[in-house]
């Protein structure tokens, strides 16, 4: 505080050179960022959540390249797995292994596509409700409980036999469309701490526009969190879409780990012994989930300070 | 007349009724005029200077007219008001300190608030430059976190955010009650160098401390209960004031050089009315050593002098 004594005496001298004022350079300017990437490699766990993650991208962005065979080339059937065929083939003779990393890529497609729906419904509603108050809020909470109280099983079975084919991009729509209540419940609840906040009021009062107010002022001050959202979802949407498509409420038209999983049970590969038909799909989900849950835990402890030096 | 207030009424919606703190004020302060607003905690001050930029969910305006340099503010209408704020009329908040957004570096704070005004910061920057050195602050501010700096420093951001658009009128919400005394006063210097530097036309200072306003203010509002006591020059109130309450309110500060551990300090006896249910006539009734039956009347808030105004029955003119 003692500078602050000092500056009746500070502002004539510093009148007078007028148009060249030294810029001093900023000392802290990148440091908001370097801070989180130090923290962010010396986190055991958000590395090897990366690092496992980033192999089953690697795996479905160059599978079709690893993998020798194509999804619909015919070989003998329930062949054990072999240097020739690394995941053996399944009933109909399918090489296993060609259709696990074709089905990884529609598991990350599904989970990316849920995600965003879900974030963008979620976010939107949340913003709107908590920002707004009011009738508004009532309006929307009650939509938002509506959708929670609806089963989507069977809203995805009603719907479903209304349509010829089910793809990839219905199923991701579906589960963004289904996830976001409490999305919005949680964005809103931060919203309504955050729009008492003084320096929003001081926004209100210089003349803000209230989107620009939303976005700039409150949303970045709760982006770990929105950010942790979006990977839980990610999770997730990957997860209810293996469970969809194990059901038989998948897409129709393409192989998922999933639909791989659907077909191994429909053809008794467990009383056949066969388990390089079903073990892999389950193995691979697993670890993609999980991968994804360890490395948010560890962009938890790296947002949050309090967590860090654990 | 750079501002000029009506008649103005401010009630906050209660779900036992309309509690009135702002009740048919009627002031002006003129070109260059520092005006003080003094008065107790609770005294409708705050919320006069704030209903004149924005009136929250909770407040309604019950009647009145504001206007600033002949034309007239449609504060009842938040959306009209809106291009207003910030270019015309402005507010320190009471939390200076905490007025920043602590993830936006201060240059995003700067260019946000001159985007929600159609403006571009290359417009602003040099004189921005030109005002952060004159507050005594370092150009590097621009690419720090509000975190970084100090509370001191940090207020004195915020002083440079309202002013930066040149407003008519800035309203200055207790910007001096959370500092320690050599620091208020750099702040009430800062004030009126704003003033002197054009930065700002008028300036309402709302305070609950008389003796800050001693030495920033032209002139002195006294407000009690929702209603203006007094008004004049900052020297009349000081050394001659008429409203008994600005009489008491001056009695009851402590004197320079007096030690207060033999004679104890006297205060105004009582307590201000509840808003909510406010007695009749004169607010000041109750506590008032000089009332009498014409009180349980409401006294006019008349000029008594060339620019001294009383609301009081003892000193009105018959």
């Amino acid at each position: 505080m003692s500078d602050v004594t000092a500056s009746p005496e500070a502002p004539e001298p510093a009148m007078a050179p007028l148009p060249g004022v030294p810029v001093a350079l900023p000392p802290a300017a990148s440091r908001h960022r370097s801070d989180l990437v130090y923290y962010g490699l010396r986190n055991r766990k958000l590395v090897v959540g990366l690092a496992v993650e980033a192999l089953f991208v690697l795996a479905a962005l160059f599978g079709p390249v690893i993998s020798p065979d194509n999804t619909t080339a015919y070989y003998l059937p329930h062949l054990a797995p072999s240097a020739q065929h690394w995941l053996g083939t399944d009933y109909f003779g399918h090489d296993v292994f060609a259709q696990l990393v074709v089905g990884l890529r529609e598991s990350y497609l599904v989970g990316a596509l849920g995600a965003l729906c879900a974030a963008f419904t979620g976010m939107a509603l949340g913003f709107t409700a908590g920002y707004r108050g009011g009738l508004l809020d009532e309006v929307l909470q009650m939509i938002t409980n509506i959708m929670v109280m609806i089963p989507s099983l069977v809203l995805l079975v009603v719907i479903g036999a209304y349509l010829k084919t089910r793809g990839i991009l219905f199923e991701g729509v579906f589960i963004g469309l289904t996830t976001w209540p409490w999305v919005a419940r949680a964005v809103r609840a931060q919203t309504f701490t955050l729009r008492s906040r003084d320096f929003v009021d001081l926004a209100r009062l210089s003349g803000r526009r209230a989107h620009s107010i939303v976005i700039r002022d409150i949303a970045p001050n709760m982006a770990s969190y929105l950010f942790l959202v979006v990977v839980l979802l990610f999770g997730s949407s990957m997860l209810l879409a293996a469970s969809y498509d194990f059901l038989g409420l998948g897409p129709t038209n393409v192989i998922s780990l999933g639909t791989m999983m659907n077909q191994s049970t429909q053809w008794s590969a467990l009383q056949l012994h066969v388990w390089w038909w079903f073990v892999p799909p389950g193995l691979v989900l697993t670890g993609m989930v999980a991968a994804l849950l360890v490395a948010n835990v560890g962009l938890d402890e790296i947002f949050n300070p309090r967590l860090r030096e654990q | 007349m750079s501002v000029r207030v009506e008649h103005l009424s401010i009630a906050y919606r209660t779900r036992s009724g309309d509690v009135i703190p702002v009740d048919d004020v009627s002031f002006s302060v003129a070109d260059g005029e520092i005006m003080g607003l003094a008065g107790e905690s609770g005294s409708g001050k705050s919320t006069l200077g704030t209903s004149l930029i924005y009136l929250d969910a909770r407040m309604k305006h019950l009647g009145g007219l504001v206007e600033l340099d002949g034309g007239k503010l449609p504060i009842a209408d938040s959306r009209a008001m809106r291009p207003h704020r910030l270019k015309e009329i402005s507010l320190i908040p009471q939390y200076a300190m905490s007025a920043l957004n602590p993830t936006r570096k201060i240059r995003r704070i700067i260019t946000d608030l001159l985007r929600s005004h159609g403006m571009r910061d290359r417009e602003v920057m040099s004189e921005l430059k030109r005002r952060i050195a004159l507050v005594g602050l370092d150009i590097s501010v621009l690419d720090q976190y509000p975190f970084e700096l100090s509370g001191g420093m940090r207020q004195r951001v915020t002083l440079l955010l309202s002013t930066l658009l040149n407003p008519s009128l800035l309203i200055a919400d207790e910007v001096t009650s959370a500092l320690d005394v050599s620091t208020q006063r750099a702040v009430g210097e800062l004030l009126i160098e704003f003033r002197d530097r054009g930065f700002v036309k008028s300036m309402i200072t709302i305070t609950h401390d008389l003796s800050i306003l001693a030495q920033v203010a032209d002139s002195i509002l006294i407000m009690y209960a929702g209603r203006l006591a007094e008004k004049a020059s900052t020297a009349t109130i000081i050394d001659a004031p008429l409203h008994p309450y600005t009489q008491l309110l001056l009695a009851s500060l402590p004197a320079a050089g007096v030690r207060y551990d033999q004679t104890k300090l006297t205060g105004i006896p009582g307590h201000p009315p509840s808003l909510a249910n406010p007695p009749e006539g004169c607010r000041f009734r109750e506590r008032c050593p000089f009332a009498f039956d014409r009180c349980t009347a409401t006294p006019p808030f008349e000029q008594v002098a060339p620019g001294h105004y009383v609301a009081c029955w003892k000193v009105a003119p018959t």
